[in-house]
């Protein structure tokens, strides 16, 4: 296998070593050879790589080409063993390149960011996370080229950038100029701390710079914002009963309005867009994306007057952006939600499953829902308040209910907060008020008279449990309160989930997390030997507990004594008739009527005896009768049974013929059911427990 | 036992999984929506334990803390929510993959689901659904995971294997077809057919015919086989309402996909025959589009979808393969590691059994024959043979067929099981047989196919 992949990678590497100039026929010929050899995905990826990180410089951009027509005319495996060293890659590649083809490379990168044309997987060619980080390190290439080009400090608060132009000077720079030759992967890498050679390493705080980056960043933030709203629409448009989801899509129609036509200041365009990024999924697990559906957009200039469905009262959580900042700075490797997608930001796919189906009784998935959830959410039935008692860092809370969701984090952006301190729990974000987030061209209005700031309550943990917090803006904001709903609608909600999949090719490429829950949550009850769920209702109780009764009649010490064997196949008329028995179905009550002779009747004719293994004995005829036995399937013996029979010294009669014989002769029946039946019974009393008992 | 020439197996066979495992037992973590991808070699085993959250192996649940031992498999467990799970033993490649294809057949599901949905309220029969795609594309894999999720939807799905180069709760060489109302068995692929004992998962009743050769094109015995496994199923579907309204899904041989000029006959065949509703081709765009432009948009429209080949998917080495049949046919008479099966040697004289066997080279003479029921075409499909050194090692199938009967009864008959012809002594004219279970030689007519191959040793 692995030589196989040997001599594949040395093929491709030769083939790329051809490749000097930027040949379509060459790089579609390439990425055939890619497509016929997915299976060695991995090493076709890792020549590609080295390839681009050590050819020389002019035929780098073909190879990268190449890279470009394999991601997006294949896409997985392809995507994920080159997006792992996409950063390195793409970043010693563009360090040694020329100015025309590093333009030529962000060209790649932008197209990176956005969907394959043509392509019904609305997901981008990479996830975002792997282009942003490059993005964010060409940003601050840039502004510090800027910065040493017209030699003058645009802003006074980093001083690492005049390191960097006094390194500039020296006749030996320090050892961390070899620039980008070995850069430090920005998911692995430690914050570099003063180590900064003349580019800047990338670091995963962009708020050092966000002064000079003020402009790039906006037109980022935009792109993010957009792209957010993009996916809400689309979980909108798959669950369009859900008012948070709605709630949710409002505020963002609202942000980006803000952002198109205000300028805020860089310090809450940080804030936002940490925010959007906390919000928006993490690209490696499947993300909500459906090719795109425009629900009718609801906008509400930030102008409009405020519907005056409540007032919140300025003593709302206050914020000094400011201060809030420089608190955050000094924790950054904490605060930066990139280098910790995935508990900083849970899936948005999962949370549109779990908010049909908060966690119930799903065995034990707590470790991989890091984000707070507030559990089963019948303990807290206040949604408002869930958040912060389980969130990272909540004894440094000190406001005791920090905004959950987005619009109330807007609205504390720019609130006056001059009683801030004064409520700890600001009245508007009762609960028990329906709309759980104020119209939020409400809360901007009020927001626009951002004025001096007071001493603020706030630190860095506020931010972070608004962070963590926000994903969450579906559940608390959903009007009817999680809390106070009974369990039933938990778990039949996924059952109601449209089930809308058509039969297409198209169609089943579309990524549906949300009907998933069907296989799980609809069925909470899952039997801990062979993994069968059952319903969480009375109905499905019983029935586990007839399959557990199953189990335990399987769990027969005494079976391999007796020589056990394959059983012939039935014939062809038989199968046609036969009728799937379901091991948790109750005992069939349809046979005979339900009177007390009846009943004699129906006990003589359940009893039955294991076909003998003892060929006279399996020949011969009832003793009484002379008719022969017929062998029949038992599912509660899981064998070939002879119905209606009964063993008695050694000899097998028909169980009724032995009855009215052994009536005449006033000789006890002996007990038939045989050692398979185990003594473990459900507690619901069914027919064939009664049976058992009465045997005697 | 059986012994493979450089598989070791001989060796390893008797007690495979009682040998505590030398190597520790890891811990192997996967978020939400990967799989952890395995291949264990027939001469070791892999104990899998889920830890926490939820995991699934091709649609089929774990249940949580219970271990389970894989022996010969290539594998995957998936979980959608994430998951721990422990893994003791050594496999032969292990890897974790961001990347799979069980969204798509969740998907599938889903819309089969709604189909069924339908056919339930209306009484009208439910999907019938072919599985179609080259060799090693997951076929089985997909018709496992969907019949998995259609069980755990509460369905009864019929499954339909027409694939001679593995069985489904039987032999290879054999085409079976067994609704599933209970759970898959992990372990085990499929589950079991009824044995006399306690079965730890509950058995499944399979319909089986007796085919006998190796490829689809081989013969005339495969589509007048179809047509009768066609007839049954049919008639199953009418009589049982849980079974219709699930309706089936068939698994056919990656040969059948290869076609001749973009013609197929054996999947029209297929088609035709089982009144399929929905196609699900696997990986060929090719058959993909030369499927979906004969049927799409003919009058009784046919669903055809594609769907991609799961990065999983591996190629399976003919010694692997034939590894794989040999575990299945051992299992047939030997059970397996958890349920021990006692089959049951005995001697026959050469007057007690009539075999039949397929002609070498009818497949020439009836090519084009068409109708296959003809009548002079019936007298020419088996031969009788007198046990030789010949059949040594060969199943036999045993059919209900009597040796009177016109060879087409013979060859649609159903078969009620499968001897194992271990000598056959020629100066006493006696065979020795090993049979699954005690009793009389059957009387009937066996069929010896060509197909699987000659499994050495498996008595002794």
């Amino acid at each position: 296998m692995s030589s196989i992949s040997d001599e594949v990678a040395a093929d491709f590497k030769d083939a790329l070593q051809d490749l000097k100039v930027n040949s379509r026929p060459e790089i579609s010929n390439l990425t055939l050879i890619a497509k016929e050899n997915t299976e060695h995905a991995q090493a076709i990826s890792t020549v590609l790589e080295n390839h681009i990180r050590t050819a020389r410089p002019e035929w780098r951009l073909p190879s990268l080409y190449v890279l470009d027509s394999i991601v997006k005319n294949i896409g997985t495996p392809y995507t994920v063993y080159l997006g792992r060293g996409l950063y390195k890659t793409f970043m010693e590649a563009y360090s040694k390149v020329d100015q025309p083809t590093r333009k030529a490379m962000e060209g790649l990168l932008r197209t990176w960011k956005q969907p394959v044309p043509e392509s019904m997987d609305s997901r981008p060619v990479f996830p975002l996370e792997m282009t942003s980080d490059i993005e964010n390190a060409l940003n601050k290439m840039r502004s510090v080229q800027a910065q040493m080009q017209s030699q003058r400090q645009v802003h006074a608060l980093p001083a690492r950038p005049v390191i960097a132009a006094a390194w500039r000077n020296t006749p030996t720079p320090p050892q961390n100029g070899a620039q980008f030759v070995a850069p430090v992967d920005p998911r692995a890498r430690q914050f570099p701390g003063q180590q900064f050679g003349q580019l800047p390493q990338p670091t995963p705080t962009p708020d050092q710079f966000s002064q000079p980056m003020g402009s790039v960043d906006l037109n980022e933030l935009k792109e993010e914002v957009g792209k957010l709203i993009a996916t809400t629409q689309q979980a909108f448009a798959l669950n369009f009963s859900d008012p948070s989801l709605q709630q949710k899509l409002n505020a963002l129609l609202q942000l980006k309005k803000m952002l198109d036509t205000q300028t805020l200041p860089p310090q809450q365009l940080e804030a936002v867009r940490n925010q959007i990024r906390a919000l928006a999924p993490p690209p490696a697990p499947t993300p909500v994306q459906m090719p795109a559906f425009i629900p009718p957009p609801i906008v509400h200039t930030p102008q409009q007057p405020p519907t005056p469905t409540f007032q919140p009262p300025a003593t709302a959580a206050p914020v000094n952006l400011a201060q809030m900042l420089a608190n955050f700075q000094s924790p950054p490797a904490v605060m930066n939600p990139s280098p910790a997608p995935a508990p900083a930001a849970p899936n948005l796919a999962d949370l549109i499953a779990r908010m049909t189906t908060p966690q119930s009784s799903t065995p034990n998935p707590a470790p991989f829902y890091p984000s707070p959830f507030p559990g089963p959410s019948g303990s807290t039935p206040v949604p408002a308040h869930p958040i912060p008692a389980s969130a990272p860092a909540p004894a440094a809370t000190p406001v005791p209910a920090p905004p959950t969701n987005l619009a109330q984090l807007l609205a504390s952006f720019n609130k006056p907060s001059a009683a801030a301190a004064a409520a700890p729990t600001p009245p508007p974000f009762n609960p028990a008020l329906p709309p759980q987030i104020p119209n939020l061209s409400q809360l901007l209005a009020q927001a626009q008279p951002a004025g001096a700031a007071p001493p603020p309550p706030n630190n860095a943990s506020w931010l972070l449990n608004a962070l963590s917090g926000l994903p969450n803006a579906g559940t608390p904001s959903n009007p009817t309160p999680l809390g106070s709903e009974p369990m039933t609608r938990q778990s039949s909600a996924p059952v109601n989930v449209h089930n809308d999949v058509e039969l297409t090719t198209a169609s089943m490429k579309q990524p549906r997390p949300h009907l998933i829950s069907r296989l799980y949550d609809a069925k909470p009850n899952i039997c801990t030997t062979c993994g069968r769920r059952f319903d969480a209702t009375s109905q499905g109780r019983e029935k586990k507990a007839r399959h557990m009764d199953w189990h335990f009649k399987m769990k027969d010490p005494d079976a391999a004594k007796r020589g056990v064997h394959r059983s012939w196949y039935f014939t062809e008329r038989e199968w046609i008739e036969y009728r799937e028995v379901d091991e948790t179905a109750p005992e069939d009550t349809t046979n005979g009527p339900s009177g007390a002779a009846g009943r004699v009747k129906k006990q003589a004719k359940d009893r039955y005896v294991l076909v003998p293994q003892d060929v006279t004995l399996a020949h011969a005829p009832c003793p009484i009768c002379q008719e022969n036995f017929e062998p029949q399937w038992s599912k509660d013996a899981n064998d070939f049974v002879w119905m209606d029979a009964v063993k008695v010294g050694g000899k097998i009669y028909h169980a009724t013929c032995w009855e009215e014989y052994s009536k005449g002769a006033g000789i006890a029946t002996p007990s038939t059911p045989d050692s398979v039946l185990g003594k473990r019974t459900a507690e619901t009393g069914t027919p064939a427990s009664g049976k058992k008992l009465r045997a005697f | 036992m059986i012994a493979l020439p450089g598989l070791n197996l001989g060796a390893q066979a008797p007690e495979p999984l009682n040998v505590p495992t030398t190597s520790a037992t890891r811990t192997q973590e996967l978020s939400a929506n990967t799989e952890y991808r395995f291949e264990v070699s027939f001469a070791r085993s892999l104990a899998i334990k889920l830890v926490t959250g939820t995991a699934e192996y091709f649609g089929t649940e774990l249940a949580p803390a219970t271990t389970y031992n894989f022996s010969g498999a290539k594998g995957a467990v998936f979980t959608w929510h994430g998951c721990k799970l422990e893994i003791g033993g050594e496999a032969e490649s292990e890897y974790v993959a961001e990347e799979t294809q069980m969204m798509s057949a969740a998907n599938a599901h889903f819309a089969l689901e709604a189909l069924r949905e339908r056919a339930h309220q209306t009484r009208d029969a439910g999907p019938r659904v072919l599985v179609v795609g080259p060799e090693n594309a997951g076929k089985t894999s997909l018709v496992k995971t969907l019949t998995a999720y259609a069980v755990k939807s509460g369905q009864q799905p019929m499954v339909v294997n027409l694939d001679p180069r593995q069985g489904m709760l039987s032999v290879p060489g054999s085409f079976t077809a067994a609704a599933f109302s209970s759970i898959l068995d992990i372990e085990e692929g499929w589950g079991s057919s009824p044995i006399s004992g306690p079965s730890p998962t509950p058995v499944k009743m399979p319909l089986v015919y007796h085919y006998g050769l190796r490829d689809a094109e081989e013969g005339t015995v495969f589509r007048p086989l179809v047509t009768r496994m066609a007839l049954a199923v049919t008639s199953r579907l009418e009589e049982d309402p849980a079974s219709k309204s699930a309706g089936f899904i068939i698994d056919t041989p990656g040969a059948v996909a290869q076609g001749r000029a973009g013609v197929y006959e054996n999947i029209e065949h297929i088609i035709s025959e089982f009144s399929v509703t929905t196609i699900l081709v696997l990986g060929s765009e090719r058959l993909y589009s030369d499927l979906s432009r004969k049927y799409s948009n003919s009058a009784d429209a046919i669903a055809v979808v594609r769907l991609d080949k799961s990065g999983g998917c591996v190629d399976r080495s003919d010694a692997y393969m034939k590894a794989l049949r040999h575990a299945q046919i051992r299992a047939y008479f030997f059970g397996n590691s958890e349920a021990g099966l006692a089959p049951h040697s005995q001697s026959a004289g050469f007057d007690e059994l009539s075999i039949f066997r397929v002609k070498e080279g009818s497949d020439m003479q009836f090519n084009d024959g068409g109708d296959a029921y003809g009548g002079a075409a019936e007298d020419t499909i088996y031969e009788r043979v007198t046990p030789s050194s010949e059949i040594v090692n060969k199943l036999l199938a045993i059919t209900t067929a009597a040796p009177t009967d016109g060879h087409a009864s013979i060859r649609d008959a159903s078969v009620r099981g499968y001897l194992y012809v271990a000598e056959v002594d020629e100066g006493k004219k006696r065979v020795k047989l090993l049979a699954p279970q005690p009793g009389q030689v059957p009387s009937t007519a066996v069929v010896c196919g060509r197909w699987p191959e000659d499994v050495a040793s498996l008595v002794g």
